[in-house]
C-alpha cells in the first residue's frame, strides 16, 4: 500500500460520527442465486468439486506450502452494495500438533465506529483520513457469517465467538473463533464451509464501492496463520494490512452482464445467466488473497511482457476519463517487471492487472492484492508529476514483498513496505533519472529518494522499524519510519555495501523466502551473509534503535600561524605564508557512524580523514601553505540517515544563490498575498 | 459611443502619467514583502549559505524536498517567518486603504499633488473607504453564501457524475460567475469611491446609492471596461509566470527577482488602471450629463409687461 504520494490530490472519503450505533446486518443468504450459479458453472460450487480446468493446472508442482484451499462463490448486487456468498475452506493441519481452535479474519466489520480501527482512525488517523472527521454511515461495511459448518462435525454456527486478541475491545468484529468438537490432527485436512453477507462501504481504506466502481478487497472470512507456534490472527487497525497463507482460490463471480470484471486469478470462464447476471469463474494457486472489481465503465487496456518465467498477460482496467495515464501506467509496469527480472527474480504468475479507481474512489488506490493492484491518477495529471509511475511501480512490488516473501504485515510492516520502498526508489531512478524520479518540472524537481528520506524527518525517533504496526505512535510515525526510514537505511547500507553487493542481498533474500513467511532477523542475516559483514552495530541502531544520526562540520578555520605579525596586503602577499586550518566535526545525535571528512584548501588540494565517529567531536589539524575552502562530512553522500545534510558541509566563502532563489519565491507570495488582500478595499 | 470606449485607453494613459503613485506602492509592497520574509533569510541563510547540499539542490535546480527537509529540522526556519509572513500583507491592505484617496484624487484631477495635499486627501477618505469596506464585507456575504452553495453542488455532481469532467466543469463555470459577481461588486465600490472623490460626498451609503444607480443604468460598459482590464492582467501575469518557471535559468536569481517584480508591478498596475478607467468612465458620464443637462429644453420665459419704449431726440 501506498500512503503517502505527494501532491496527489486525494479526496477525504471517510467520516466518522460518534453517535451511530453498531447494527447487525441482516442474516440474507443467496439461496436464490446458487441454483444458477450451478447451471450455469456446470458444478455446484458449495460442494468445491474444482472444474476440469483447474483440476489440470492444481497438476503442476506448487511453488508454496498450500495451506489453505478457498472455494467462494459470490453474487453482487450492485444497487444494495452487498455480497452474498459461499466459502468452502480447506486447512491442512500442518502446524505438527492438533488444533481444535481456529480463528477468522472479518475485516470488514472494522469499519463500524466503535471498531478498534474507527477508534484508532479516531486517535491519529489513518491514510486519507485525518483524526477529526466525522462518522459518515456511507462508509459503514459488515461481512457477517450466517452460517459455519465443519464437515464431518455439523452446524457450529453457535460456536463462533468474536475475540479480540490485541486490545480487548468487546466492540470490535474483525476475528472470530471456533473452537471444534474435535481436534484436526497433524498432517490432517479440514473443510469449513460457511455462507456469509458483505455490505460494502463507500470507498474506503482499499475496499468499497463508488457509485458503480467497486473494489473488493479482504472481503471473505480468511483464517489466521499459525506462526511461531501460536495463531497470528491480529484484528484490524487503523495502520495495518494483512498476513495470511498460501493456497488456491476458486472464485464464482456472479454480477450484472453489464459489468467489467477484474481479479487476482486466471479466467477460468464466463457464463451468462438466465437471471440477467454472468458468472465469472477464476482460479488461483500460490497466493494468499483474492481480490476483484467490477464496473460497467472500465476499459481494459491490453499488454503483456515476456521474462525469465514466460508471457505475463497484462490489462489495465482504466476509469472514464484516465485513458491518458493508459501508457504510463503500462510503461512503468513493464519497466518495473524487467528490473525485478534482472534484480530479484522471476514473476512466476501469468497475470497482472492494474486497477484504475475513477474520481473520487481514490481511496481504493495504491494497494496490492496478489496478482491485482490498484493504482491512482486523475484526468489531469501532469506529465512531470510520477504519481502514476510510482504508484504503478511500488504495488506491483509488493507482489514480491508480500505476495511472494509473505511477511507479516502487522507485525513487521517494515518488511514489505520498506523494503519495496528502498527498491521502489532504485527502479524510479533507472527509469526516470534519479533527481527527477517524483516530479520533474522545468522549474521544480525531486527525486524518490529524497522523497523518501524526507519523509521519516518529522517524526524520526519515536519509534523503532521493528515496532507492530499498531503501536506505534500515530500514522505519521508509522508511515515516516515504515516506509521512509527503512527505505533511507537500506538506501544507506546500498552506498556502504555497494549496489551489486546489495542487489545480490535482495536476489539472495527473495530466493531464500519467496513463498514462505519470514521474519525481520530472517531478512537481516541474509544481508549479513552476502555480505560476509557483522552488521549488527548498525542494525542495533538503524532497525532495533531510534537513535538519530547527524554529524556536523561544526567549526571551521584557516589561520596564519604567524598571526600575530602584521597582516601582508593582497598585492604582497606570501607565497609562503603557512596557515593553520582547524576543521572541528561534531556528532550530534546518538547514532553512531563511521564518516569520511574532506578537507579542501585553495591551491587545490584536499585530505580526506576517516573517523570511527565514536566520539563526541573530533578536530583536525592542518599546516600548510593554502587556507581552507571546505570540510565535509561524508563527501560520497552515502549516509542519507543523516537527519541534516547542510550542516554536513561548510564553506568558507558564502554562496547566496540559493538563499536568494529561496527569497525570491517568499517575496513575491508575499506581495500577491498583500495584494490580493488589498483587492477588498 | 466613442466616449463609451475611451476610458480603456485614457485610464491607462492616466495611469502612465500618474506612475509616481503606482510607483509608491510598489515600493511600499515590496519593503513590506522583505520585512515579513526577513526573518526566514536571516534563519535560512544560516543553514544554506554555507553549506554544499544547498547549491547541489538549489542553485542549478529547484529540488522541492529541501522544503520538507528545512521545515523537519529542529531549527526550522520557516516557523519563525509565519507571522510576518502573514501580517505584512494587513499592513499593505491598511496601507492601501489609506493611500487610495489620495491616488484617486491625483487620478481625478490629474494633477501631480503636492505631498501635503496627497495626504490630506488620503487622511480626509480614510474613514469614508473603511467605512465603505465594511460595507463591502456585507455586499460579500451572499456571494460566499453562492460559493457555498456552489462547493456543495460541486461535490454532489462529483460524487454522482461517473464522468470525471462534469464536476470540474461545472466548478469552473461556478467559479467564472462568482469572479464576475466579485468584479461588479468591485466596480460598484470603486465607482462609490470616485463619487466620495469627485462629489465630496461624505455620507458613504449616497456613494454607493448613487453607484449603483450608475452602475446600473449604464453596466455593460463599466463591466466590459473592467472585464477587459482583468483579461489582459491575466494573460500577461500568467505569461510573465511562464517566462520565469520555464525559461530562465534556474542559477539566474537576479533575472528572477526582475522577471517577479514585474509580474508585481504589472498586477498592481492593472489594479489601477481598472481604477484610472473608473475615474475616466464617470468624467465621460459627468460630461454627458452636462450635455444633456444643456441640450435640455428651456422653459418658456415668463410674461412680462413691456416698458414704456423711450423715445430720443423725437
Amino acid at each position: 500500500m501506498l500512503t503517502h504520494e505527494p501532491s496527489l490530490p486525494r479526496r477525504l472519503a471517510m467520516t466518522i460520527r460518534r453517535n451511530f450505533g453498531f447494527v447487525p446486518c441482516s442474516m440474507m443468504l443467496l439461496a436464490a442465486a446458487l441454483p444458477c450459479l450451478a447451471a450455469a458453472a456446470g458444478r455446484n460450487a458449495a460442494q468445491g468439486a474444482p472444474p476440469a480446468a483447474m483440476a489440470a493446472s492444481t497438476e503442476k508442482k506448487p511453488l508454496s506450502t498450500r495451506v489453505v484451499a478457498y472455494n467462494i462463490t459470490a453474487k453482487l448486487d450492485p444497487q444494495k452494495h452487498t455480497i452474498d456468498a459461499s466459502e468452502t475452506l480447506t486447512y491442512r493441519n500442518l502446524t505438527g500438533q492438533p488444533q481444535q481452535t481456529f480463528p477468522f479474519h472479518l475485516y470488514l466489520n472494522a469499519f463500524q465506529p466503535q471498531s478498534t480501527f474507527m477508534t484508532e482512525v479516531r486517535l491519529y488517523g489513518t491514510r486519507g483520513t485525518s483524526s477529526d472527521t466525522d462518522w459518515d454511515n456511507k462508509h459503514y461495511g459488515s461481512e457477517t457469517v450466517t452460517r459455519f459448518e465443519v464437515e464431518g462435525m455439523g452446524d457450529l454456527t453457535d460456536k463462533m465467538q468474536f475475540i479480540q486478541p490485541d486490545d480487548h475491545n468487546t466492540n470490535d468484529y474483525t476475528v472470530f473463533q471456533v473452537t471444534l468438537p474435535k481436534p484436526v490432527a497433524p498432517g490432517a485436512s479440514v473443510t469449513f464451509r460457511m455462507e456469509f453477507k458483505d455490505v460494502m462501504p463507500e470507498v474506503v481504506e482499499r475496499t468499497g464501492y463508488k457509485r458503480d466502481f467497486f473494489m473488493v478487497g479482504q472481503w471473505f472470512p480468511k483464517v489466521g496463520v499459525w506462526w511461531k507456534n501460536q495463531w497470528n490472527c491480529h484484528q484490524f487497525h487503523a495502520t495495518t494490512e494483512f498476513f495470511a497463507d498460501f493456497g488456491t482460490f476458486d472464485v464464482n463471480l456472479i454480477v450484472p452482464q453489464n459489468e467489467v470484471v477484474g481479479a487476482g486469478g486466471d479466467l477460468i470462464g464466463t457464463a451468462n445467466n438466465s437471471d440477467g447476471t454472468k458468472t465469472f469463474t477464476f482460479h488461483s494457486e500460490d497466493v494468499h488473497d483474492f481480490s476483484w472489481t467490477a464496473s460497467p465503465d472500465y476499459t481494459d487496456v491490453e499488454d503483456s511482457w515476456t521474462g525469465s518465467a514466460g508471457e505475463v498477460k497484462i490489462h489495465v482496467l482504466l476509469s472514464p476519463g484516465n485513458m491518458a495515464s493508459a501508457p504510463r501506467y503500462v510503461k512503468t509496469l513493464k519497466g518495473t517487471l524487467s528490473l525485478y527480472d534482472q534484480w530479484i527474480g522471476p514473476y512466476p504468475y501469468d497475470r497482472i492487472t492494474v486497477v484504475d479507481p475513477p474520481h473520487g474512489g481514490i481511496a481504493a488506490g495504491g494497494m496490492e492484492y496478489p496478482t491485482l493492484i490498484t493504482a491512482g491518477t486523475a484526468w489531469f495529471m501532469p506529465k512531470g508529476l510520477r504519481i502514476p509511475e510510482v504508484v504503478v511501480e511500488h504495488e506491483f512490488g509488493h507482489q514480491y514483498w508480500y505476495g511472494m516473501v509473505a511477511t507479516n504485515e502487522f507485525e513487521e510492516a517494515w518488511l514489505d513496505e520498506g523494503i519495496n520502498s528502498y527498491l521502489e526508489v532504485k527502479m524510479m531512478a533507472a527509469m526516470y533519472g534519479p533527481q527527477t524520479s517524483m516530479l520533474n518540472f522545468p522549474f521544480a524537481q525531486e527525486g524518490d529518494l529524497e522523497s523518501q528520506r524526507t519523509s521519516y524527518l518529522s517524526d524520526p525517533d519515536y519509534d523503532p522499524l521493528t515496532r507492530f504496526a499498531w503501536q506505534f505512535v500515530g500514522n505519521n510515525s508509522y508511515g515516516g519510519v515504515t516506509y521512509g526510514k527503512t527505505a533511507t537505511v537500506l538506501l544507506t547500507l546500498d552506498n556502504l555495501l555497494g549496489e551489486e553487493k546489495m542487489r545480490e542481498v535482495m536476489h539472495e533474500y527473495f530466493l531464500r523466502y519467496r513463498f514462505t513467511h519470514p521474519t525481520g532477523e530472517d531478512f537481516l542475516k541474509t544481508i549479513e551473509d552476502v555480505s560476509g559483514q557483522n552488521l549488527r552495530w548498525y542494525f542495533d541502531q538503524a532497525v532495533y534503535g531510534t537513535n538519530i544520526l547527524d554529524y556536523e562540520i561544526d567549526k571551521a578555520d584557516s589561520d596564519r600561524v604567524n598571526w600575530w605579525e602584521p597582516e601582508k596586503s593582497a598585492k604582497t602577499s606570501d607565497k609562503h605564508q603557512l596557515y593553520r586550518t582547524y576543521v572541528r566535526v561534531h556528532r550530534k545525535g546518538d547514532f553512531i557512524m563511521p564518516v569520511d571528512v574532506k578537507v579542501t584548501f585553495d591551491d587545490g588540494s584536499s585530505a580526506v580523514e576517516h573517523w570511527d565517529g565514536r566520539d563526541r567531536w573530533i578536530r583536525y589539524t592542518y599546516e600548510k601553505n593554502a587556507q581552507l575552502v571546505s570540510a565535509e562530512v561524508d563527501p560520497a553522500r552515502k549516509i542519507l540517515l543523516d537527519r541534516n545534510l547542510f550542516n554536513n558541509s561548510y564553506t568558507v566563502d558564502e554562496d547566496k544563490r540559493a538563499i536568494h532563489k529561496l527569497r525570491n519565491i517568499w517575496t513575491f507570495a508575499s506581495e500577491w498575498l498583500s495584494q490580493l488582500l488589498a483587492w477588498f478595499t | 459611443m466613442d466616449s463609451r470606449s475611451k476610458p480603456f485607453g485614457s485610464g491607462a494613459r492616466l495611469v502612465w502619467r500618474r506612475q509616481r503613485a503606482l510607483w509608491w506602492v510598489f515600493l511600499f509592497n515590496l519593503a513590506l514583502a522583505l520585512i515579513g520574509t526577513r526573518t526566514l533569510v536571516q534563519d535560512a541563510s544560516g543553514v544554506l549559505n554555507h553549506s554544499l547540499e544547498s547549491s547541489r539542490r538549489l542553485v542549478h535546480g529547484f529540488d522541492v524536498s529541501v522544503f520538507t527537509e528545512l521545515g523537519a529540522l529542529p531549527e526550522d526556519p520557516f516557523r519563525a517567518t509565519n507571522a510576518p509572513f502573514f501580517w505584512t500583507p494587513i499592513l499593505f491592505t491598511i496601507f492601501m486603504l489609506f493611500m487610495t484617496g489620495g491616488i484617486l484624487t491625483t487620478y481625478y484631477d490629474d494633477l501631480k499633488l503636492d505631498t501635503a495635499s496627497f495626504f490630506e486627501s488620503c487622511g480626509r477618505h480614510f474613514w469614508r473607504f473603511l467605512r465603505l469596506l465594511i460595507y463591502f464585507g456585507i455586499a460579500m456575504i451572499p456571494i460566499g453564501i453562492l460559493a457555498s452553495i456552489c462547493g456543495k453542488v460541486y461535490n454532489h455532481i462529483d460524487d454522482l457524475s461517473v464522468s470525471p469532467y462534469t464536476a470540474p466543469a461545472s466548478g469552473v463555470a461556478a467559479i467564472l460567475v462568482l469572479l464576475l459577481l466579485l468584479l461588479s461588486v468591485r466596480f460598484w465600490f470603486d465607482i462609490a469611491q470616485v463619487i466620495a472623490i469627485a462629489d465630496y460626498e461624505k455620507r458613504m451609503h449616497k456613494a454607493l446609492r448613487l453607484s449603483a444607480k450608475l452602475v446600473w443604468r449604464d453596466f455593460g460598459s463599466l463591466f466590459w471596461l473592467y472585464l477587459r482590464i482583468s483579461v489582459v492582467a491575466w494573460l500577461v501575469f500568467a505569461f510573465g509566470l511562464y517566462v520565469w518557471m520555464m525559461w530562465l535559468k534556474p542559477e539566474s536569481t537576479r533575472l528572477a527577482f526582475v522577471v517577479s517584480q514585474l509580474l508585481i508591478l504589472w498586477w498592481l498596475g492593472t489594479r489601477l488602471w481598472q481604477r484610472a478607467s473608473g475615474i475616466e468612465w464617470y468624467k465621460d458620464h459627468q460630461e454627458l450629463q452636462a450635455v444633456a443637462e444643456a441640450r435640455a429644453p428651456i422653459p418658456p420665459p415668463a410674461p412680462v409687461e413691456e416698458e414704456e419704449e423711450v423715445v430720443v431726440g423725437a
